[in-house]
Order: structure tokens, then C-alpha cells, then sequence
């Protein structure tokens, strides 16, 4: 079977890339539309921003699955024929790279730790295309600022770098406007 | 002249690498070169700007260097890989403040001299100055 089609979306803070993201899931007419959130909910107006998000969604149909991190669990939850949105790559990797951080043990400063995180979630988004019909990935700009935390832009440099190269169609969105750049 | 312009950690060494023979080019990293050979790359331009600014070097001294070299452009094939960094929220520290400030306005040099230039998104260019040929920039690639 052919694979899932694969589309990249990344923009700054309010750019639109969410809303833009949503509604080329709706335009597909899938069987499903799945929400894959990877946010976390530390504290109680971030609950609430999430619970809200997910009552608004569910209104419009969406399945929101909450997925921090280990996003190979998310596999058998879906099915043939579904459409996934996953936002945003951002949340996910600071998830990952900072695991630990509580028990002094983060991720980031211990050898091979990202490389195989990243390797496992390579496979499982190779697996996921090929199970589901239809995949958009939100993701956020923030290489063009002042270096903050080098490891972690580095990171999500590759990532992006890798999602684009996979993606048979890559936008960044400006103020509401998508550009088209692949 | 050209530039390669983006953000941080996008693949513009790489583009470039792809672009040229690595050999037949003189690469100054973190550097403003204070020799002109035929042939140079300039990346991490900014560093070097942070390590001037760092030693208390005037603005008009920087700028007057970099001058020195884009002015020798016509006699020298120059490529300046250029880090977009200024496009976040302003920064509390002032140091940083004024390396943006000071940033911005080198490229708003290079910018102006430059025959060329390309904008690298996550691997993918985009001609954003000497794309004569084609006027919809949004086509172009």
C-alpha cells in the first residue's frame, strides 16, 4: 500500500499554522480525524487551555490522543484510513530532551540518549505513514532568534530538516498567509 | 557577491558544500578574513561580530572591515553564509541587544551589495535577491 501523505507546517507564535493545519485535515474527508497533542499539562491554566482545545475539537468531530513522548504507543490506537494532525513537533522534543531533568538524569546530557529517541520516533512515524492515510505536522520557528539552547536547536533543526525531506509538501506560514516552499 | 541567508541549524553549510568544490575555496569560520584570496566563504560571520563587540570594538570599525572586504568583491567570488537571529522577541540582556542591532545592520550592507541571494529553509533554497528571471520570487525555486 502506497504511503500516507505527509505534510510539514511550521510558523511562529500565532502565525496561523494551527488553524491552516485543521483545515487541511477537514478538506481530506477522512474516516477519522485524530488530534496527536503532545503538550503537557504542569499546571492548572494549561489544563484548562488543553481541556478547552479538546472540547472545541470534539464538537467538530476530532479524536484527541495525548501523547507526550513515546509516540510508539500511539500506534495501535490508530486505524486505516484515519488523518492525523500532530501538534507540534516543539512540545515533543523538549519532552524528550529534557526527560530526567527531576531525578538530575536529563536526557540531553547523556550520550546516544536523544540519537535513540530520535531513531525509535523515525521508525514510528515511518510505521504510522503507512498505517493512516493522511498526516499533517505542526511545528513551531524558532532557529531564527538568539541562541538559547544550542543542543536543542540543533535538534530540532535535523528534525525539521528530516520531516521536510520526507514531506511531499512543506509550508511556512507568515501572519496567516501558508507559503508554499516544497 | 552572494549570500546564503537563514536560520540557525537550517543547512546552509551544506548547501553551499553542494553548491562548490570545497578545495578550490578559502572558508573563514567565526572569521572576517584580513587577506582577500580569489575565492572565499565566510560563515559564522556572527561570532566574529560578538567577539568585536566583546573587545569593545566600535561599530564603525566593524562595519569599515567589513566593508574592506565586500568592497573587494568585484576583483574576489565571495559566498557570506549569514544567520537570520533577529527575528525573536527583543532581548533583556543589552549586550545582545546591540549585537542584533549591530547585526542587522551588517547584513542590511551585504544585503544591499550582494548579486545573490538564497534563503535556506530546513534544506530548501529560495532566491529572495537576483532572480531576474523570474519576477514571482513564490516560483522561483
Amino acid at each position: 500500500m502506497a504511503r500516507a501523505k505527509l505534510i510539514f507546517i511550521s510558523g511562529g507564535v500565532r502565525s496561523g499554522k494551527s488553524a491552516f493545519a485543521e483545515s487541511l485535515v477537514r478538506q481530506f474527508e477522512a474516516q477519522r480525524k485524530i488530534y496527536l497533542a503532545s503538550g503537557r499539562a504542569d499546571d492548572a491554566e494549561m489544563r484548562e487551555r488543553i481541556e478547552r482545545h479538546r472540547s472545541d475539537r470534539k464538537l467538530d468531530g476530532w479524536h484527541t490522543i495525548e501523547q507526550a513522548k513515546q509516540f510508539e504507543r500511539v500506534l495501535p490506537l490508530l486505524k486505516t484510513g484515519d488523518a492525523v494532525l500532530w501538534d507540534c513537533v516543539t512540545t515533543w522534543l523538549a519532552n524528550e530532551l529534557y526527560e530526567g531533568w527531576d531525578k538530575g538524569e536529563i536526557c540531553a546530557e547523556q550520550n546516544g540518549c536523544m540519537e535513540m529517541k530520535w531513531e525509535n520516533m523515525q521508525k514510528t512515524l515511518v510505521q504510522i505513514l503507512s498505517k493512516i492515510e493522511f498526516m499533517v505536522v505542526v511545528s513551531n520557528e524558532i532557529l531564527d532568534d538568539f541562541m538559547r539552547d544550542e543542543q536543542y536547536m540543533k535538534w530540532l533543526g535535523k528534525i525539521h530538516m528530516w520531516l521536510v525531506q520526507e514531506a511531499d509538501q512543506a509550508f511556512e506560514m507568515e501572519n496567516g498567509i501558508a507559503f508554499k516552499r516544497k | 557577491m552572494q549570500i546564503v541567508f537563514g536560520g540557525a541549524f537550517n543547512g546552509k553549510r551544506q548547501f553551499v558544500k553542494q553548491q562548490l568544490k570545497v578545495e578550490e575555496w578559502s572558508w573563514y569560520e567565526g572569521q572576517c578574513p584580513e587577506s582577500i584570496s580569489e575565492r572565499i566563504v565566510i560563515a559564522g560571520f556572527e561570532k566574529w561580530v560578538q567577539l568585536q563587540l566583546q573587545n569593545e570594538v566600535p561599530e564603525e570599525n566593524i562595519m569599515q572591515q567589513v566593508k574592506e572586504v565586500s568592497q573587494q568583491a568585484g576583483s574576489s567570488e565571495q559566498i557570506w553564509i549569514l544567520t537570520d537571529m533577529n527575528r525573536g522577541i527583543v532581548p533583556i540582556d543589552p549586550v545582545e541587544r546591540e549585537l542584533r542591532d549591530v547585526i542587522g545592520r551588517i547584513y542590511q550592507h551585504l544585503f544591499a551589495e550582494a548579486q545573490l541571494i538564497t534563503r535556506i529553509w530546513y534544506g530548501i533554497p529560495q532566491i529572495i535577491k537576483g532572480a531576474d528571471h523570474c519576477e514571482n520570487l513564490y516560483k522561483n525555486r
